[in-house]
């Protein structure tokens, strides 16, 4: 279990990596982490011709700047712990992060890797899902903006194209009345999920003004739930209707079953999950007031 | 029982000798084996279950630009291994080192392509095609009792393997006198072993001394070089068998694999070493995997609660071909021996088989269908006292058998255990779970649960119980040789083999204890079929048992010459010598003695010291058969559990084990191979499943959907421990190495009956069969 | 092939590799250091985990060309000959090990941690604890014993620091 062979180049900056990109199509991939690139590589399920190693290129800082996060397609899954912006601002990206993984893959794990790979369950996607971020893409051509709900087309395939590199991603700041919550079931600690859901929410005088509801498992990519999210606006933070939330969450999908668990436990689990971070979020609310 | 004089390090918590180079990374695995001029392996494997295989094609690799070498079947003119067990109930096959004609499941290694180093070699193999035309799948037991569908080997009347039984008492009787009758169906998933080590061989034949050495990751050397003498025609005597440090055994490297038999084929045909190291894959697809049952039981039980009869239908997915040495046989036979239990009743019959599909084959994994009987077994007690009103312990108490020694309905005769003691003892450390379970049933959200599984396990067998079998491993004895050198240090030669049970430490104790010396000084080997005496090696819990017993044997035959010695220069009586602190002294003087390295050089340099008539010389062997129908330990498991009904996910909270194996060598030692075993057991309760797809084409072939335990899972394993030496062997010790893989999923599974007021009747218990099960619950 | 310089264990190397050469596979061979076990090659058990600029890494995902001037520590480095790292020793005293074939792996993962324990200069909880080994698979111990030998460590630390 090797990989083929390939060619190797490092990068010593963006326009070194895009020029490189540009020059080997698409028989040329990024690397950064390499914790989900490589196993696919020793599997021979990937073989790509050139790797471009792009750990040198200054994508690693997290920037709060007028009214937008900046994550640079670099910053390692460790990051989001220590940083107290976050857990004010992006709660449920928090709790999404804890469940990547295990301490190694978090430590060299990238968001840009993360994204790039696009698994259906992941976390990474499905927060950037939810709070509607961009993703900042370069190439030769110069740089261009692609939202997150076009970003994710299928199971592991996004809009990148070859020559593609993602340098960041930007999450646009909710207002100080916000906060949220993502809960995840899956077989051990750090597996995939089965099903997760997130919740993002805005709030004013004890009602919820906006929402926002990401899940993964119920397609190949993670899902919003617009009609959902209409449904929760008005409603009241100490008593959110989130077990209606869940069930009118479940009544709408039709996720597909697999070796570990079917379709029936998977809608059964987006229901539950749906109606405990509705609960969640609207608690942190409550705490926040 | 002989035991040890004055035992001072047999029982203590001595630390272990082999983990400093272990811990150091010294230690040398299969692929730390380096020979010169060495050829790399890569196996083109099947890639469709069952098919006729039209021709290879290897046109691709004219180009590559390396050099490589192609061997198929055809090459190796009909070498096969062999595991048939001789009655007229088991239909004859072969596994071909090679695919031959056929592929019978996705894994089964079809071509052999050699180059310089391994990533080549799989560059390589992937330029080989294998032309083939689908045949049929056979993919479940119901599919293997279909008679529509093709056998899987030309001349087979239909796809049961073998089919046999096993009864004793008056059923008829019981079914009369029976209040009650219980009958239930229980399965248990297909799974594979994963030691974390990989299989691995390397082959080398040296032309100046004619030896072929073959290296391979193995729990038996001397089984290895006999299976592959008779296989590849080759001299015993010519043929050294090494296994290195191995990455953990469990019995997956208790079988003897078609790779063996290639690599050392192929050291000879190419007149270079050759090297093959299974990936985790390859493992996961084509070593062997475990479990994979279906039992039906019927209980007959009188009204007040007694156990009077049982019947059972047991059948085995073997998957494609017979392993060897202990066949296809093997593991549906366990089911069939086992099932009466620790239980007094005599009326039994069961009728057990073995089915052929296209799928990796079945091989003696950890308990070795003893975690799947027991499994039936226990969830049927549960079963049968949930309908009889009766309290889970209390009902078994009535049924335990207590007096010893005890025939069982099949004849086999149970030593002395602590079965009702080990029994009351887990009673009262569950009470408070226990209570916090029955109090749980007022939530239909959150279920606490407490299940225990009830067991004994008969290990360290002799040989007639190999011999009734019929299969190509006829014994179970373990072979020490001891000797002593001029400075007083002692060599164990031990027939066993060593891969994490502590054995070059244990087996020191042991050996110390006899000699009246250190344990530092006796240096364990092992591995190595050169220097170590013919014995069947690691496996069948029989480490502490068996090689214990060789070693004290051999190692008290040292000790007497010594004491003779001693005798002599003292003056004195040999039985009025006591060995012990690195001295021979006398017991009613210990000022006066002689030290143990003086005796020593006395027997080896110095001869005309020794007694009159004495030989020089300082070596003794011994080998150790197991009492004929073994010694059986006994344990209880427990679990608790808590479930969020909602979600199905389990928390398994609390763990504990009231075992007793008779005597313990080494406590420390002991409560890590329960710990280990448990945690595996846990595994295959919850998480391990091995699947196939409809066409038998493998779903879980990497870590990402093979899962095992992880350490966030596991709680804090209790282990206490109840010793009833037993006199059926040389220091009291009975088997212990796979008992603790043997509870878990019964204890489990009562546990979650427990929780949610429902029967389980399966494994693995996994969030989505939590949730189902909880659907009475959920919608109420 | 690609020539690089590697420094392992305080040993610098000037090699030639194909990129595609796994770190691990060269740890073992081209510099001879066999505590580096590979037991899946995808990321998934921790077996082949070894210090990149003191930082835990699997080496199975990692290609040597990437390792170019940072400085890498097997287990080799970590205790030397004697296994005389604190947490080496405690494995040995808890019974942290059997087959032993993961525990180099264990062993770079949890030093870290210890070292960190030790300098906050608290005991962590069990979950803590188990949450960081919860990359690597044993399928020997149960755990148990590694839990014991990381509290050792700390503990044996902890205590030390309070003189």
């Amino acid at each position: 279990m090797r990989p083929a062979s390939f060619e190797y180049h490092k990068a010593a900056d963006i326009e070194d990596a895009v020029r490189l990109l540009a020059e080997f199509g698409d028989e040329g991939r990024p690397i950064a982490g390499g914790q989900s690139l490589v196993p696919m590589m020793n599997l021979r399920l990937a073989r790509p011709g050139h790797l471009v190693d792009i750990n040198a290129l200054a994508l690693d800082k997290i920037e709060f700047d007028g009214g937008v996060m900046r994550v640079g397609a670099l910053v390692r899954h460790e990051r989001y712990a220590g940083d107290p912006r976050i857990a004010e601002h992006f709660p449920a990206l928090l709790d999404a992060v804890h469940w990547i993984g295990h301490p190694t893959i978090r430590r060299h794990g990238s968001i840009g890797g993360s994204l790039s790979h696009a698994d259906p369950t992941a976390e990474l996607p499905a927060a950037a899902v939810l709070y509607d971020a961009t993703m900042i893409v370069r190439s030769l051509e110069g740089e261009r903006r692609i939202a997150a709900a076009d970003f994710f087309e299928s199971a592991y395939v996004t809009a990148l194209q070859p020559g593609d590199l993602l340098v960041a991603v930007e999450f646009p700041i909710p207002p100080a009345n916000s906060t949220g919550s993502f809960m995840e079931i899956g077989e051990r600690r750090g597996d995939f999920a089965i099903a997760s859901v997130g919740a993002a929410i805005e709030f004013e005088g004890g009602v919820i003004t906006k929402a926002a509801i990401v899940c993964c498992g119920a397609d190949l990519v993670a899902i919003r739930a617009p009609d959902i999210e209409a449904f929760l606006i008005g409603k009241p933070l100490a008593a959110p209707p989130a077990k209606e939330a869940g069930a009118m969450f479940a009544a709408e999908v039709e996720p597909s079953s697999d070796h570990v668990a079917g379709a029936e436990y998977k809608t059964a689990l987006i229901g539950e999950l749906t109606q405990r971070a509705v609960e969640a979020a609207c608690a942190r609310a409550l705490e926040r007031k | 029982m002989v035991q040890a004089e004055n035992p001072r390090h047999i029982g203590a918590r001595v630390l272990r000798f082999e983990d400093d180079r272990l811990l150091s990374g010294a230690a040398r695995y299969l692929d730390d084996i380096v020979r010169p001029n060495m050829l790399h392996l890569s196996l083109v494997r099947a890639q469709v279950a069952h098919a006729t295989i039209l021709g290879i094609d290897s046109s691709g690799l004219e180009d590559i630009g390396f050099p490589t070498q192609v061997f198929t079947a055809e090459d190796l003119g009909g070498l096969a291994i062999k595991a048939h067990q001789d009655y007229p109930q088991m239909q004859y096959s072969e596994q071909p080192v090679l695919a031959s004609g056929k592929m019978r499941f996705v894994g089964e290694p079809v071509v052999a392509v050699l180059a310089d180093d391994p990533y080549k070699a799989e560059d390589a193999a992937e330029l080989v095609f294998v032309d083939y035309d689908p045949l049929p799948v056979v993919g479940t037991m119901d599919q293997a009792q279909d008679p529509s569908l093709p056998t899987l080997f030309d001349g087979w009347k239909s796809n049961v393997i073998v089919e046999r039984e096993m009864k004793g008492g008056d059923l008829d009787k019981a079914r009369a006198e029976a209040a009650h009758v219980i009958r239930r169906t229980y399965s248990t998933q297909r799974q594979a072993g994963v030691p974390m080590e990989c299989r691995g061989v390397v082959a080398e034949y040296n032309p100046s001394d004619r030896v072929l050495t073959v290296w391979s990751s193995t729990q038996f050397p001397h089984i290895v070089r006999t299976c592959l003498s008779e296989v590849l025609g080759w001299p015993e005597s010519r043929l050294r068998v090494i296994a290195p440090d191995v990455g953990g055994g469990f019995g997956v490297k208790g079988q003897v694999y078609v790779e063996e038999v290639l690599v050392a084929w192929l050291a000879v045909k190419t007149g270079r070493p050759v090297k093959w190291v299974e990936d985790r894959r390859e493992h996961l697809m084509a070593s062997i995997h475990a479990r994979d049952h279906l039992h039906v039981l019927e209980a007959y039980v009188s009204a007040d609660g007694r156990l009077l009869g049982l019947t059972a239908d047991v059948t085995v997915d073997n998957g494609a071909y017979s392993t060897y040495p202990f066949s296809s046989a093997g593991e549906p036979g366990m089911v069939g021996k086992v099932l009466p239990g620790p239980y007094d009743f005599q009326a039994y019959h069961a009728v057990y088989r073995a089915v052929a599909t296209n799928k990796c084959s079945i091989g003696t994994y950890r308990g070795v269908a003893r975690p799947s009987a027991v499994f039936s077994q226990e969830r049927l007690m549960d079963d049968i006292a949930e309908e009889l009103g009766l309290d889970p312990i209390e009902f078994r108490l009535k049924n335990i058998i207590r007096k010893f020694p005890y025939k069982n309905v099949l004849g086999f005769s149970y030593d002395e255990g602590s079965y009702a003691e080990s029994l009351e003892k887990m009673r009262d450390l569950l009470a408070a779970d226990r209570a916090e379970a029955e109090a749980s049933k007022n939530s239909k959200t959150r279920r606490v649960g407490v299940g225990i599984a009830c067991f004994i396990e008969q290990t360290a067998h002799g040989t007639p119980d190999f011999i009734r079998r019929r299969v190509p491993i006829e014994t179970g004895y373990i072979a020490a040789r001891v000797e002593m050198e001029p400075d007083g240090q002692a060599i164990v030669d031990l027939g066993m083999q060593n891969h994490g049970q502590g054995l070059e430490t244990t087996m020191a104790q042991v050996a110390a204890d006899a000699l009246g010396i250190e344990p530092k000084d006796v240096f364990v080997r092992h591995g190595d079929t050169l220097m170590t005496p013919y014995s069947v090696g690691t496996w069948g819990s029989r480490g502490a048992a068996l090689g214990g017993g060789a070693v004290h044997t051999a190692a008290t035959q040292l000790a007497d010459k010594l004491r003779a010695i001693a005798a002599h220069l003292l003056q004195a009586k040999a039985e009025d010598i006591v060995l012990g602190g690195g001295k021979a002294s006398l017991k009613t003087d210990a000022g006066r003695f002689v030290e143990i390295r003086r005796l020593a050089r006395i027997a080896l340099r110095n001869a005309d010291q020794m007694p009159e008539g004495m030989v020089p010389g300082l070596e003794a062997s011994f080998s150790q058969d197991g009492p004929a129908d073994g010694t059986y330990s006994n344990a209880v498991h427990a679990a608790v559990v808590e479930i969020d009904v909602p979600t199905g996910k389990m928390k398994l909270r609390r763990f504990v084990v009231v075992e007793d194996c008779g005597v313990v060598l080494n406590p420390m030692i002991a409560d890590g191979q329960v710990r280990g075993g448990v945690v595996q057991g846990i595994g295959s309760a919850m998480l391990e499943h091995f699947v196939y797809d409809a066409e038998c084409q493998p779903l879980t072939t990497s870590f990402a959907d093979y899962l095992m335990p992880q350490a966030p899972e596991i709680p804090s394993i209790e282990v206490h421990h109840i010793v009833t030496p037993t006199p059926l062997t040389p220091l009291g010790a009975k088997g212990m190495g796979e008992g603790g893989a043997i509870g878990p999923a019964a204890a489990i599974a009562n546990a979650v009956s427990d929780a949610l007021d429902v029967q389980v009747t399966s494994t693995p218990l996994n969030g989505n069969a939590i949730w189902k099960l909880s659907a009475g619950l959920r919608d109420a | 092939m690609t020539n690089i310089t590697l420094e392992v264990n305080g040993t610098t190397k000037v090699l030639e590799v194909e990129p595609r050469r796994l770190l691990a596979d060269v740890l073992r061979h081209e510099f001879g250091f066999s505590g580096v076990h590979i037991g899946c090659a995808h990321g998934a058990c921790g077996c082949c985990t070894v210090h990149i600029d003191g930082v835990p890494r699997l080496s199975c995902l990692t290609f040597a060309v990437q390792c170019e001037g940072k400085a890498i520590q097997t287990v080799e480095g970590l205790g030397g000959p004697n296994a005389e790292h604190a947490l080496q020793q405690a494995f040995k005293s808890e019974h942290g090990l059997q087959c032993g074939y993961c525990t180099p792996g264990f062993i770079m993962t949890l030093a870290p941690f210890v070292g960190e324990m030790a300098a906050q200069k608290r005991m962590p909880d069990e979950d803590e604890i188990r949450e960081a080994m919860s990359g690597n698979v044993c399928r020997c111990t149960g755990y148990h014993g590694i839990v014991a030998a990381v509290r050792k460590a700390i503990g044996d630390q902890l205590a030390e620091g309070g003189k």
